[in-house]
Order: structure tokens, then sequence, then C-alpha cells
């Protein structure tokens, strides 16, 4: 056995023991036991490196897949990894460019501002205007972030996606889901690798980004300096401002964390129900608040993507969390490819209902209410397709963003306006007026009559 | 027949008169609840509706009395998205050049072994 192969069965083992006795050997209930395999797997992945933390990171938005409890416990996954010698970094600025480093830029600082599974992050000052695709072009002496692909990690990754592929035909038996293979996640996950490896695709999605919300001055997205950016190097404009954990500092400047709480809310309703294109991988490293009252979005990796039908059975999925409504739920929900089957659909309104009840009554709790849905759905053993569990695990996650902006903040309430106005729109269309116009005169009529 | 016809059109002036007090006080009401307030009811929704509907008059109103064309008030704004998203879409490709650019510029920097400047 490859030494590599050993080290991976051996890390899996080692964890995976431990799960199983803080779990006391299986015998305590199913949800504990869940949990406890769950903590070990993402400390397996975080100790085996890049392609393991990146492999969780896309298991993370899998919860049509994966148990609710894994989905949940690898989003917590930190990729946070010791940075590469500045000189390797130099070297690869150099390779891309075919050009000393002080021809491109100025004050290159040897220490990064971050630095990840996959890139690390060094601030410095462009050397000369750089073009962007919206807006006016970056001047020469910006100051911007060079997020630069760490030497090695392609053939790290490739070295462990082969290893993987051989692991998959083994494992063939393995299927957590009728139709799912690990070979074919596998494929797909290299697939989506190759993407996060091209720093182009990022720099294009931020772009994409900053256009749809050009109009809102709260939201900040780093313009693209497309002039110094190739396959391995991404400079953008550098945002200066507060992390998620460092919320303390940004109150005593006096930035209003309720304000940005609620605006990041709808700001998140915006993406999905009007651009169609949301952040499906929020958490504390990908966002900021600026000292100007604003939230800066980071790390375009993971973008859902939603059809105009599906925006409109979207918002009235999320009207029925705000009237607590189980049959319109899943009425919508079956609109988005959530199939119930018929002699099974009352029990699951009743379950939901209850839950509803239980997680969306007094004091909202969205978590509880997404992780219990999801698991409630794979209880009746509905499939959940891939978009709608994507959608429900960021709905959870941009709570969880605005909660640590501000605790006491009810995101489904904050938002009802925005979602109601968007439903008010979608419903008064002509073409809606008209398929549905027939109906409702009837109902009237025959109310009048009745 | 003269104070008949008159009163005639005196109950046809206190019908509109009524209807456009009950329209007034409808739009202030849908002003007052908002759009929000439209799904606590078939009243609210009218009320709301009727708000709506009050407002894009008076849009239209202020296009007219500034000389503007009815039809190409709401189409002016279309077109001013899709010229926006063009504009867009030419910067992204604009964007995407450059860095072909770039890479171009430095294998043949490579392949020449000039490594000059720009």
């Amino acid at each position: 056995m490859p030494s590599r192969s050993r080290e991976i069965a051996s890390v899996f083992a080692r964890r995976w023991g431990r799960a199983s006795v803080d779990s006391g050997l299986g015998l305590r209930g199913g949800t504990r036991r869940r949990e406890a395999f769950a903590r070990e797997t993402r400390l397996a992945f975080e100790e085996l490196g890049p392609a393991f933390i990146k492999l969780g990171q896309m298991m993370s938005v899998r919860p049509d897949v994966f148990s609710s409890e894994l989905v949940f416990e690898l989003s917590a996954l930190q990729d946070s990894v010791a940075p590469a010698p500045f000189e390797a970094i130099r070297e690869v600025i150099e390779d891309e460019f075919a050009r000393p480093v002080d021809e491109l830029f100025d004050d290159l600082d040897p220490v990064p501002v971050a630095s990840a599974s996959v890139a690390q992050v060094h601030r410095a000052r462009l050397r000369a205007d750089s073009p962007v695709a919206w807006g006016p072009a970056l001047a020469a002496g910006t100051v911007v972030a060079v997020k630069v692909l760490k030497p090695g990690v392609r053939a790290a990754i490739t070295g462990d996606l082969e290893l993987s592929r051989r692991l998959a035909r083994r494992l063939a038996i393995v299927r957590p889901r009728e139709g799912w293979t690990l070979a074919a996640f596998i494929e797909e996950f290299e697939r989506s690798l190759g993407r996060e490896l091209d720093m182009r695709e990022e720099g294009r999605t931020a772009d994409r980004f900053a256009f749809d919300f050009r109009d809102d001055e709260q939201v900040r997205v780093p313009t693209v300096a497309w002039g110094r950016t190739t396959r391995r190097v991404l400079t953008m404009e550098y945002l200066e401002g507060w992390r998620l954990s460092e919320l303390d500092e940004a109150r005593r400047a006096g930035v209003d964390a309720y304000g940005l709480a609620e605006h990041g809310a709808t700001a998140f309703m915006r993406q999905v129900l009007v651009h169609g294109r949301y952040h499906a991988d929020l958490h504390p490293a990908n966002l900021f608040v600026t000292p100007d009252d604003r939230i800066a979005y980071l790390d375009f990796g993971i973008v859902g993507i939603v059809t105009p039908d599906e925006r409109r059975h979207i918002a009235h999925v999320l009207a029925a969390l705000v009237f607590r409504d189980p049959d319109r739920a899943l009425r919508a929900s079956s609109e988005l490819g959530v199939e119930v089957p018929p002699e099974q659909r009352d029990a699951l309104a009743r379950d939901l209902g209850a839950l509803m009840d239980r997680t969306l009554a007094d004091e909202r709790d969205v978590r509880h209410f997404g992780k219990g849905f999801l698991s409630l759905l794979g209880d009746y053993g509905v499939e959940i397709p891939v978009g709608y569990g994507l959608l429900v695990k960021s709905l959870v996650t941009v709570e969880g963003v605005a909660r640590a902006l501000y605790p006491g903040i009810d995101i489904i309430e904050t938002s009802r306006p925005f979602v109601t106005r968007i439903l008010v729109e979608q419903e008064l269309t002509m073409s809606r007026l008209l398929e549905r116009g027939p109906a409702a005169v009837r109902a009237a009529l025959g109310e009048l009559l009745a | 027949m003269t104070d008949d016809l008159i009163r005639l059109l005196a109950s046809w002036q206190l019908v509109h008169e009524m209807a456009d007090e009950g329209l007034k006080a409808a739009v202030e009401r849908g002003r007052e609840t908002g759009v929000e307030g439209m799904r606590s009811g078939p009243d609210a929704f009218v009320d709301g509706l009727t708000a709506l509907v009050d407002e894009e008059k008076e849009r239209l109103k202020t296009a007219l009395t500034s000389g503007g064309d009815v039809a190409s008030v709401s189409e002016g704004l279309v077109d001013a998205e899709a010229l926006e998203e063009i504009r867009f879409e030419i910067g992204e490709l604009k964007g995407r050049m450059e860095t072909l650019q770039t890479t171009l510029d430095a294998i043949a920097r490579k392949l020449s072994g000039s490594g000059g400047g720009e």
C-alpha cells in the first residue's frame, strides 16, 4: 500500500475509532452517533489536507446525499492552513506573468493576510492601471489583494484524486442514496475542483455579483484587476474591514450591526428571488463588515443557480414558512422536485406542521427548522433535489451569519416585506393574471351567489 | 322634466363623488398598510392594489407633464436595463481577453527569453 494510502487509512481508522467510543460503541441514539462520526470525519478531512478539505466543502453543500449532521458539521471545516514560503509564491507570480514581481506590484507584503488549503492572499499595490469588467479602471497605487494558488497544490490534489478514484471503485457498493455512486461523486468533485483551481472563474463570479448589486450601496464586492489576473493569480481590490469574529471592535467603531444583519438577510433573498444566483458558501471567513457600514462579500467558490420558475415556487415556500403553513410548503416544494408519495403526504404535512410550531412559532430558529426539515424528508424516504437541499442549507447559513452580526435577529421576519413584494410582483404579471383570472372570477361569483 | 334631468345628473355626480372618495380612502389605507399588508385579507389586498395603481398613475402623470411619451416610460426602463446588461457582458469579455493577452504575453516572453517590460 503506498504511503499516502496508508496515511489516509490510518487517519480515518483513528478518527472513526474515536467516534465509535464517543458514541458508546454505537449504543447511543442515532443522532448522537451520527454527530460523533460527523465531527471526527471533519477532523480527519482537516488533517488530510487540501483535497480532503475541498471534498468536505463540496459534501457540505449536498444535503441531498449526506446526513444533515455531516453536512452541517462539514460546513465548519477550518480552511486555514500554514502558508507556503513567500519565495515560492513570488515564483508562481513571476512564472504566470513572466515578469519580475516588482514590475507588477509595489510593496507586495511577504506576510500573507490569509492562507487556506489551495491559495493564500498577499497585500500589495498596483504598479500600473488595470482594466476592470465594470466601472472605472483600478488606478496605479490601488491597494490590492493578490490571491495566489499555492505551488504543488494541483499535484497533491491530483494524487489524492487518483487514490480516491481507486477507492471509489472498491467501494462501489456504498450508495447512501438510490442512483448515487461514490465514483460519480468523485468525478463531479474533480470538475468542481477544476473550476476552483482556476482563479479566473472566481473573478468572473465576483464581477457578476458586483453587477447584480450595483444599485445597492450597502453591498460591497471587490473589483477584479483583470490586467493582473491569470489562471493561478487573482488580483482584487483590497477591502478593509472586520471579520465576523472581530465584531466587538466593529461595534465599538459604531457599525450598525442590526442594520447590516437585516440587509444581509434581504440581500440573500434578492440573490435567490431576483437574480437567480446566490452565494452558497457563506461563512465567517467569506464576508466582513466595512467601516462605512457595508457588507463585503469574498470568495465566490460555490454559487447556487435557480431558474425564474423555481424562484416563484421558492417565494411560496418562504411565504409558507412565514405563515407556518405546511400544506402550502409541500405544494410549492413539489413544484421544486420534492416528490412526496400521496399516501405519505398527510402524515408528512402533520409532522412538518409540528416542526414549524416547534421552531418557527415565537422565536424563529431557522437552523433547527432547516436541519429538522431535511431529516424529516430523509425519514420519509423523500428524495431531495440538489438545488433544493443547497438552498435550505444556505438559508440556515444566512441565519447563522445574520445572528453572528446581531444575535436577536429573525431573518424570516426581516425579509418578510421583501419576499411579499416579490410575491405580489410575480403574481400580478399579465400572464399570471390571465392564467389565474378565470378561476378567481369563478370563485368570486360563487361567493356572491352563495 | 328639467328637474328630473338635473336630479339624474346630480345622482350621477354623487355616484362619482362617492366613488372618488372611496378610491381616495382605499389609496390612503393601502399606503398605510404597505405592500406587506396585502396578504392579511381580500379588503387589504384591494387597498394595497389600489395604492400600487395610484403610484403608477402618479408616475405616468409626471412622465406626461414632463413631455414624455406614455408608452416609452416602461420601455425606456427595460431598454436601459438591457443596455447595462450588454455593457457588463462586453466588460466581462474584455476582462477575459485581458487575462488571455497577459498569458499570451507571458508565453511570448518565455519563448523569446527576453523578460522585458509591458
